[in-house]
């Protein structure tokens, strides 16, 4: 924590010009200085001349997906380093703990039902189930034995595993009975991870969600690594142990939500992000949260880009790209934790 | 400080592990808890150190509920190392007892000089300054244990209650550690296997089956016929010509 914030400064170059690359490359490549040039009209109200077709797209298209892949990227990053501090696990990922299938259930059950409509009610949907799932994997592990410590590490992997499936396939359910081949067609898409759809008013939602995971994961830096040696150990260093996991876990499942309400349950973020940042910052997370959370947000973005270029014509899902380098850092993470006990 | 247990109990499902202990321990005393596995010494302490409430009956810290005291204040008094708290993180020893600090801090009270010396006098009273930047995952369970001793200390406690701290250790360890332990300035409360090292406490408490049986004296409580009823051995008393010690030398029964 005393050694953090004199790294800061590095956090707005970068994220600017991962925005600019977000903002330039795609099927129609627009040069950076275009869209510096779009920003300076938006944000500060120049004159410059522009392309009014290169304008839009930059603007209306590709900022506005590059800030929701940003928050996404930094809100998934720092629920995967709460719930690995929280549940002493370094599997622990809001994919993995079914918590994104539950808020898709949700979502989806909104969706499909068309219960209220817009995007608040989308999110609250996905809370509730993202919640839901979470209370049910954590309940599965405790009566398996999980509670806490080393060995039981594998147990809560295990809950989560069975929660995602069940979600996963209510969600199916719902959309085979509610949903008309179309909207089926829409909905499959979109759980796979997508950011074809976003505009100005999702980043309305994604940015707050965002900054409220980053506020209260700064907060409770010291809560965070009061967790070191397990729960009892974080209640003897004088951390209200009950009141922090609900208020962290909390709003985790509600930026997971969030996240998957918008574009959809993403993979693997919540596990790459933190594995990696802890190998070139360190395990503390005074500088760890601040390091995911630009790190997740730079992988989005990195993710989106690719998932347009990668196959020219087509979008991938963004949920594939994730996978595809998360999978790999998976199987590394059991491979090592492995060796390390 | 004071602290006392006024009848309390903690029970788990059906089963008491803790039944209706009642107990003061005053300050500068080092208290002794013996027991066999199981009897509840572990529940009690965590209870004594405000972290897990009991079923009935209260804690007192001083005068006061220990329940009616902020967290972060109790910690602020009374530090607990536990048994064989280990960690997946990759931290080094300075992280470790840095910890410590925990309840000083906040963002009103950012780490400071005064808390890098907590630091330091921790690590020193412990002997592990020169390994510092070592990586938790490297140290023996001597050390470990050491490590979560410092980790307590630069809490700055007025009381230390640990849990079994000489176990897995060799035999030099656990004379340092328990050296350490009764050279230090505070209330100490320490749960024990090795009866002969509780004899060197101010007093003794005996739990079995979640009762606390016997409290006083090390050379009163620990006689030869509560450690029959209480550990199942026959023991008798030697004493050590060297300065006159008592021992306790055991016999398996057939």
């Amino acid at each position: 924590m005393r050694r953090g914030w004199r790294w800061g400064w590095i956090a707005p170059p970068v994220l600017l010009i991962a925005f600019v690359a977000g903002a330039s490359i795609g099927e129609t490549p627009i040069p950076a200085h275009t869209v510096l040039t779009v920003l300076a009209n938006k944000l500060f109200g120049a004159a410059f001349a522009v392309d009014r077709i290169d304008a839009g797209i930059v603007w209306n298209y590709r900022l506005s997906r590059a800030v929701v892949a940003a928050c996404c990227g930094a809100g998934l990053a720092l629920a995967g380093v709460v719930l690995q501090a929280l549940l002493r696990n370094a599997l622990a990922d809001p994919y993995l703990l079914g918590i994104s299938a539950g808020a898709s259930t949700g979502a989806v059950a909104v969706a499909v039902a068309g219960v209220g409509g817009g995007m608040v009610s989308l999110s609250a949907g996905a809370f509730i189930g993202a919640a839901a799932a979470f209370v049910l994997v954590a309940a599965l592990a405790r009566a398996a034995g999980g509670g806490a410590g080393v060995q039981a590490a594998g147990v809560i992997v295990l809950a989560g595993i069975a929660g995602s499936q069940l979600f996963n396939a209510l969600t199916t359910f719902v959309i085979a009975k509610s949903a008309n081949a179309e909207q089926a067609r829409g909905i499959m898409f979109w759980l796979l991870g997508n950011l074809s759809g976003v505009r100005w008013p999702d980043a309305w939602l994604a940015v707050p969600a965002a900054l409220l995971a980053v506020a209260v994961c700064i907060y409770h830096i010291r809560t965070l690594d009061a967790f070191t040696f397990g729960a009892d150990s974080a209640a003897s260093l004088g951390i209200a142990v009950r009141r922090c996991q609900a208020l962290l876990i909390g709003v985790t499942a509600l930026v997971t939500a969030i996240m998957v309400s918008l574009v959809g349950s993403i993979g693997f973020v919540g596990l790459v992000i933190p594995h990696a940042m802890r190998f070139v910052v360190g395990v503390r997370h005074g500088l760890l949260v601040p390091a995911s959370a630009l790190a997740g947000a730079v992988f989005l973005i990195a993710s989106d880009i690719i998932s347009r270029i990668v196959i020219p014509g087509q979008v991938l899902p963004i949920g594939v790209i994730t996978a595809l380098v998360g999978a790999p850092v998976f199987a590394l993470i059991l491979v090592r934790g492995r060796a390390g006990r | 400080m004071k602290l006392t247990a006024d009848g309390v109990s903690w029970q788990a499902g059906a089963t008491l592990i803790v039944q209706s202990v009642s107990l003061a321990v005053g300050a500068g005393e080092t208290f002794g808890l013996v027991g066999p596995n199981g009897s509840g010494k572990s529940t009690l302490l965590k209870m004594l150190a405000g972290i897990r409430a009991p079923s009935s009956g209260r804690i007192l810290l001083g005068d006061e509920p220990i329940g009616a005291i902020s967290r972060r204040r109790v910690a602020q008094t009374i530090a607990l190392v536990e048994q064989l708290a280990d960690t997946i993180d990759r931290i080094t020893v300075r992280d470790a007892v840095e910890l410590g600090r925990t309840p000083w801090l906040s963002a009103l009270s950012p780490w400071s000089v005064r808390d890098e010396e907590a630091v330091a006098d921790a690590l020193r009273a412990v002997g592990m300054e020169r390994l510092a930047t070592r990586s938790w995952h490297t140290l023996s369970g001597g050390e470990r244990q050491r490590v979560h001793i410092a980790r307590a200390l630069a809490q700055e406690p007025s009381i230390l209650i640990l849990d079994e701290p000489t176990n897995h250790l060799d035999i030099h360890h656990q004379l340092s550690i328990l050296a350490l332990i009764a050279r230090l300035p505070v209330t100490t409360i320490v749960a024990l296997h090795d009866l002969n090292q509780a004899m060197a406490c101010d007093r003794v408490g005996i739990m079995d089956g979640g009762r606390l049986v016997a409290v006083g004296p090390p050379r009163e409580v620990l006689s030869t016929e509560r450690i029959e009823t209480t550990f199942a051995v026959r023991a008798t008393i030697c004493v050590d010509p060297s300065d006159g010690a008592h021992l306790l030398r055991f016999h398996g029964t057939p």
